[in-house]
């Protein structure tokens, strides 16, 4: 019997196999505190994105002041962080998750991935809190996601700014729009939940966020995988212009509110990025910092927290982090155009963490049955 | 040949390494199947006809396929002349310059894409000849247009790639035969009804001697192009393959209640992807088979000497060929001294900076230093090389006791089940890693050098490769012989068996640090702790970080520059080894 023979009895034989396989157990309302996980040493090990906030002097920085070690584990992106929260859950292999945001953060503690910190929030400002108020999970930054869009794309008459989605998807437009995908991005997933609210909300009670994603689709929208890929090579009107390898085949796509003030910032005041701040159209992120549940250096993971939220640290996030503070009257730095060119959601769409946590698979679904 | 069986018995310590090999290869991926099945409550079968019902999947199957269809068939076409020149004529230097087209095998994916990038936008070479493959201006818009091809100039670009990439496959498998064939066959043939014109000649000549050799190279072309990842993410925006798609999908994969459409639909392509991965490596297995017999026909210097050097038309296209290879590296060392810069008058333009490698030298906290990094590939090399050259030998050994004893059917089908984990997509391994092995030993992933486990796995079937050949042109006379002498066990082996393999032990070890060191895929899902990074990680990291800060290009570009240095010299040292000891070129 040669090999492929062989691969098809295993088939045949794994196959009734799926009638036996236990269903795995759903958690149960209230969690408990795993133990430690690993022997305790001095090192805090973090579990994180490659956030560019932890520069090499703030890491050393911290060793100093509390004698903490810090060691990094790096995933992709938020939703990579979630994923392998989730499948080392009964073995965690750090003790502090940063970067889970609010569209991700709801499932992680469903899903009993954190435990609560006691970091003091008395500095963090109102509004950051209203979206979350537990103890689970400390917001460190902020900022609103929305389209942005290249201004030498808009003629003025043929193609103005857009004044509403649907305008995105007449001939104009057709194949000039990228869109980070919601199933791997999370500014993706964070447009796509702005644009359910923004549907559920405007005058047209006949069709849902899902009709706009195919007809955008059909309309030539591209997808991608992550948001770098997006704005970096397709986008025409970011810096992705002098990197190898750019197509600036898309004149509208999703990123932050502020990249524009982030283009200034980094191109001497100039720059002919905008973004469109169409009601309900834009998302509040606000990324979390929190205990992992299994835990083993939890004092020095506490104490990575507070010196996140410590002013040094948190005020200076629009120049390390590229995102806002959370404490309170933060405000993006005036030099070289940043503030000015960052544009103020006129109103962010208002979609529950709970609620997200609870559809979003079913969305997800949704838009990919959309968009194929 | 005549020796008996008990002479010939595979030893129990074979065995036993056979046994861990397939293990090793198999039990992660069963874990990972069990727990899709667990997670979705579907059979394999309802997996794979749900990929197959969804567009997603299919689409990215069908590009899979054409995309590595027309690699390989400009893998050939560029491929067959090359080799053609190089095994039949003269050539000083022909060591180096099989290193040099060996090195774009073992580049990492993502730095080749980086040079690639260079060599295909604005401002690159392609361009300023007219060949807009990026943008898709030109004459490839006129294409497009014309034959309603929404994107042939990312697929061209793509192909061009992977054409660079697997040549080495080709020059290879197919100019050692035709640096060995026996010259008189030609002549002779000539003389013969039977090969009076240029296609009676190739039927009755070339085919039956190159032809094993070819289909070996085209199966393996067709693999690494179907399974081609980070090329097609950079160089074809907005496709997928059947591996990519599973990359991007496989973080969600697995986990109970959490995006269960993600884990049918990987539970589907990954079995899929297998099943033709299976197929290709069989077909490989077998033509090898073929394709050894084919060798050590004739003296190859002697054959080298009697046509003198190559005519000049041949000449250029070597010389042709190995500049256009080495064009991608040059963008990249090009691109480690290059920083984009507000000029003098107000526009942005270009500045020459050793920035990138201060940078690299110095490290970050997302990316540690160059020499820790270059320390952690040598360190993952030389650990694989340790272990996979003598589990190689053995399972090498153990195939051709077996073929001696008459069993050359086990044989292959246990040589290709260590292949297994070649055919399994990266996604799966890591996730039978993850769900499996770590709910056991969860302070596996604290255990610095667990890179190594996959290297070992990947490079195992490649070293098994150089040694069953040679094990099959070994004279048994010799170790009979030997025998007699009752020698010590060492000078025993070395007499009969060492000496005569001194040349595939180099290949082999070639392979394995170049293999090693080149590594990204696997390493990327067992390195979870930036300390541990290896030099083709450390490139990833990074060239994935946002540029607007204009050092992250020359940056990586200065570590993609140290990796293929450090992977050209290794290279080089094996190849001055073979052939300071006088070993062949086969493989």
């Amino acid at each position: 019997m040669n090999i492929p023979s062989l691969a098809i009895v295993a088939l045949m034989l794994v196959t009734p196999l799926a009638g036996c396989l236990e269903p795995l157990q759903e958690e149960s309302e209230t969690c408990t505190i795993l133990a430690p996980s690993r022997t305790m040493d001095n090192t805090v090990r973090i579990l994180t994105y490659d956030i560019a906030a932890f520069s090499q002097e703030m890491l050393d920085e911290f060793t100093t002041q509390t004698g903490y070690e810090v060691e990094l584990i790096r995933s992709d992106d938020a939703g990579g962080i979630l994923e392998l929260l989730m499948q080392t859950k009964q073995a965690p292999q750090a003790d502090l998750a940063i970067g889970l945001d609010n569209t991700y953060l709801q499932t992680a503690l469903q899903f009993c991935l954190l435990q609560p910190n006691d970091v003091s929030i008395n500095e963090i400002d109102e509004t950051v809190l209203d979206v979350y108020q537990g103890t689970y999970a400390t917001p460190f930054d902020q900022g609103d996601i929305c389209l942005n869009v290249d201004e030498n794309g808009l003629d003025g008459e043929n193609r103005t700014m857009p004044e509403s989605l649907w305008e995105l998807t007449e001939p104009q437009w057709n194949g000039k729009t990228v869109f980070p995908s919601p199933l791997t991005s999370s500014p993706g997933r964070a447009f796509m939940v702005a644009t359910v609210d923004y549907f559920e909300h405007d005058d047209d009670e006949t069709s849902s966020a899902f009709d706009w994603w195919k007809a955008m689709a059909a309309n030539g929208a591209q997808f991608t995988s992550g948001w770098t890929e997006a704005y970096e090579m397709h986008y025409s009107g970011g810096y992705g212009e002098w990197t190898e390898g750019h197509l600036g085949d898309a004149l509208l796509t999703v990123s932050y509110c502020h990249s524009p003030g982030v283009e200034a910032y980094y191109s001497g005041n100039w720059t002919h990025s905008t973004s469109i701040v169409l009601e309900r159209s834009s998302f509040h992120q606000i990324e979390y910092a929190g205990l992992i549940n299994g835990a083993t250096q939890i004092e020095g993971a506490t104490a990575f927290i507070e010196y996140l939220l410590s002013d040094e640290v948190n005020r200076n996030m629009p120049v390390n982090n590229l995102m806002n503070s959370v404490l309170n009257n933060a405000t993006f730095p005036a030099q070289e155009g940043y503030e000015w060119h960052t544009d103020t959601p006129l109103k962010n769409a208002e979609i529950s963490m709970e609620r997200i946590a609870n559809e979003m698979e079913d969305w997800l679904n949704q838009w990919q049955t959309a968009t194929q | 040949m005549a020796s008996s069986s008990s002479q010939v018995n595979v030893h129990p310590i074979q065995w036993g390494v056979i046994v861990v090999v397939v293990s090793a290869g198999i039990i992660p991926l069963l874990l990972g199947v069990l727990r899709l099945m667990q997670v979705t409550q579907a059979s394999p079968i309802d997996a794979i006809l749900h990929a197959f019902d969804t567009p997603l999947a299919t689409e990215a199957l069908q590009f899979t396929l054409l995309e590595a269809a027309l690699s390989t068939l400009l893998t050939l076409l560029i491929g067959i002349p090359l080799a053609w020149s190089l095994g039949r004529y003269e050539w000083r230097g022909i060591r180096g310059m099989r290193a040099f087209l060996f090195v774009p095998f073992v580049t990492p994916p993502i730095v080749a894409a980086a040079g690639f990038l260079a060599l295909y936008s604005s401002g690159g070479l392609l361009p300023f000849m007219g060949l807009d493959l990026r943008t898709e201006t030109g004459v490839i818009q006129w294409f497009s247009e014309l034959s309603g091809w929404a994107h042939p100039g990312h697929m061209l670009a793509l192909v061009l790639a992977h054409a660079w990439f697997n040549l080495s496959l080709v020059v290879r498998f197919l100019e050692p035969t035709l640096a060995q064939m026996n010259p008189h066959w030609e002549e002779q043939l000539l003389l013969l009804p039977g090969g009076q014109s240029w296609w009676l000649r190739v039927r009755h000549l070339w085919w039956p001697v190159l032809g094993p050799s070819l289909l070996v190279a085209a199966t393996y072309t067709f693999f690494f192009s179907f399974t081609s990842f980070a090329l097609v993410k950079w160089l074809v925006p907005g496709a997928n393959t059947v591996e990519s798609l599973l990359g991007e999908l496989g973080g969600s994969a697995g986990i109970a209640f959490y995006r269960t459409e993600a884990s049918l639909l990987v539970l589907g392509l990954a079995l899929i992807q297998g099943a033709f991965m299976l197929i290709i490596l069989t077909g490989a297995s077998k033509f090898e088979n073929q394709h050894t017999k084919m060798l050590a026909l004739h003296d190859e210097q002697a054959n080298r000497k009697l046509r003198g050097n190559a005519p000049r038309i041949q000449r250029w296209y070597v010389f042709a060929i190995i500049t256009i290879t080495s064009l991608p590296f040059l963008s990249v060392l090009i691109a480690s001294f290059r920083k984009r810069a507000m000029l003098e008058d107000g526009t942005q333009g270009w500045t020459w900076t050793l920035d990138g490698w201060r940078q690299v030298y110095q490290g970050d906290a997302s990316t540690i230093t160059l020499l820790e990094a270059l320390g952690n590939s040598l360190t993952f090399a030389l650990l694989t090389l340790l272990i996979a050259l003598p589990t190689g030998y053995a399972l090498a050994s153990a195939f051709h006791r077996l073929e001696r004893q008459g069993k050359r059917k086990l044989a292959n089908s246990l040589d290709i089940m260590c292949m297994v984990p070649l055919s399994a997509s990266a996604v799966m391994i890591g996730l039978g890693i993850v769900v499996g092995l770590l709910q056991w030993f969860p302070s596996m992933f604290q255990f610095q050098y667990l890179p190594v486990l996959p290297h070992v796995m990947l490079i195992l079937p490649f070293t098994v490769r150089i040694f069953r050949p040679a094990f099959t042109r070994l004279d048994p006379m010799y170790e009979e012989q030997i025998e007699l002498l009752n020698l010590p066990l060492f000078r025993a082996w070395w007499h009969g068996k060492g000496a005569f393999l001194v040349g595939p032990f180099a290949i082999a070890t070639s392979l394995c640090l170049a293999f090693s060191l080149g590594e990204f895929g696997a390493t990327y899902l067992m390195v979870r702790v930036g300390s541990w990074d290896s030099l083709s990680i450390m490139v990833d990291q990074l060239l994935s970080r946002p540029k607007f800060d204009p050092l992250v290009m020359p940056t990586a570009m200065a570590a993609a520059t140290t990796l293929m240095v450090v992977t050209f010299t290794a290279l080089l040292v094996c190849e001055f080894v073979r052939k300071s000891t006088g070993g062949t070129d086969d493989v």
